[in-house]
């Protein structure tokens, strides 16, 4: 009785949260203050450079790594102290998976589903199937491609209520990462599954997102949801003669050989964009969130 | 209606839902989808381009709000029964208003004032 009062209790808890998390490796800083959190049923695409800190950020925030500073929560648990009813309802595929690559895809699959009341067999097989990979090899013999799509269907099995995925696309061809796109939004319209992917590839995101995290040099620029993102902000360029009047921005400015620059701009509340966009001369452009993260990640 | 009519473009400036709603208003002016067709389901939709289903949903209300679409009981969304003649005249400019924005801009970035331009955008509206 009262295991099902907690697991009511820790439904309505954000799937996952994070405060003020920081962390060095030797003097690097490579997560600096990040305070995040996931809304139930939301996709969330986080987005950065090589070495911009995702991997790390995912790993503290599921508690797979001791953060010098900070506190993160998963369904409201500690997420160094997960019990395992939170664990059971959580699916993480990690950049490299290499766990019991002794074993063939279908033995990791037979272990794992006596674990987990709600394993899909039937999703295990079909996807197999369709994505052409040998259940009875060795996975330490599967290409990179091959071993990270048996990883994919061994976290989304368990039909988790929260999706961890870092760099999903890194090793696969354009036609599975579709098809796994195809799979996240699905699964996060029809089943409200919770995802968090990281990527650096942001057309992915721009699909199934929505909502969207920009990490740069381990800080949070952006969290806010996709679509609003690209009305919110645009690009404005001044000439040079006009350099002065350029408006105040939370992003650094761009002062480009010429003398003209250009500054990522923001709507005011009613909508507006700043004045300096009336003056003769001045251009907006709209931007897709590949040439807003290239603006404020440069 | 097939859901391989719409085409998204993830990586445009102009949101997706936007997209959709754009392209929804320009196959209902062009006849290509009539009163009454009904449209593919949102997971359809959002399994054929995968997208998010939530961007499909905000789309299609965000149709139906302006009229251009209207959900029918146990069979999903259909294209609104509204004939052209009787689209007031602010929803017939409002066709045009990606165009007219383009031209706008496209002025002022030429440095062009605007009475030489309205002057002959007025002498073509009269021809």
């Amino acid at each position: 009785m009262h295991a099902v009062a907690n697991v009511a209790a820790a439904a309505s808890q954000a799937p996952l949260q994070v405060s003020g998390l920081t962390h060095r490796y030797d003097a690097k800083v490579v997560l600096d203050r990040v305070d995040l959190s996931l809304e139930p049923g939301s996709v969330l695409g986080l987005i950065g450079r090589n070495g911009a800190g995702k991997s790390t950020l995912i790993r503290a925030m599921l508690g797979l790594l001791v953060p010098d500073a900070g506190s993160a929560f998963v369904f409201g648990e500690a997420a160094l102290k997960l019990s395992d009813p939170v664990k059971e309802r959580l699916g993480y595929v990690p950049q490299q998976p290499d766990a019991l690559a002794w074993l063939t895809a279908a033995q990791m699959f037979d272990y794992l589903s006596r674990f987990y009341p709600r394993w899909d067999h039937r999703f295990v097989d079909s996807t197999l199937q369709r994505w052409k990979i040998a259940p009875k090899k060795v996975m330490a013999k599967l290409s990179p491609g091959e071993r990270q799509r048996v990883d994919l269907i061994r976290a989304l099995a368990p039909q988790p209520e929260l999706l961890v995925l870092d760099e999903p696309a890194a090793a696969l061809d354009p036609v599975a990462r579709r098809e796994l796109l195809r799979e996240i939004a699905l699964r996060a319209g029809e089943s409200g599954t919770t995802v968090l992917f990281s990527t650096h590839i942001v057309s992915d995101l721009e699909r199934v997102a929505s909502d969207i995290a920009f990490l740069h040099e381990g800080k949070l620029l952006l969290h806010c949801a996709v679509d609003d993102t690209k009305e919110r902000y645009a690009r404005l360029w001044l000439p040079a003669k006009l350099a002065y009047a350029a408006p105040a921005s939370r992003f650094d400015k761009r002062r480009h050989e010429d003398g003209s620059i250009s500054v990522v701009i923001e709507r005011d509340d009613d909508g507006a964009w700043p004045d300096a966009t009336q003056l003769p001369g001045a251009r907006v452009d709209a931007l897709g969130l590949e040439d807003l993260f290239v603006e404020i990640a440069e | 209606m097939d859901a391989s009519l719409l085409t998204i473009q993830p990586a445009s400036a102009e949101p997706i839902y936007r997209q959709i709603v754009e392209q929804l208003r320009r196959l209902i002016a062009g006849g290509q989808i009539a009163p009454g067709d009904l449209l593919p389901s949102v997971r359809d939709v959002a399994g054929f381009h995968a997208v998010n289903p939530m961007t499909v949903s905000r789309a299609y209300s965000l149709a139906e709000s302006e009229g251009l679409l209207e959900r029918l009981r146990g069979k999903g969304m259909a294209v609104a029964a509204v004939k052209r003649a009787t689209q007031s005249q602010v929803q017939r400019l409002a066709l045009l208003e990606p165009q007219i924005t383009a031209l706008a801009r496209q002025a002022r970035e030429l440095e062009l004032p605007a009475e030489p331009v309205l002057r002959r955008l007025g002498k073509l509206l009269e021809e």
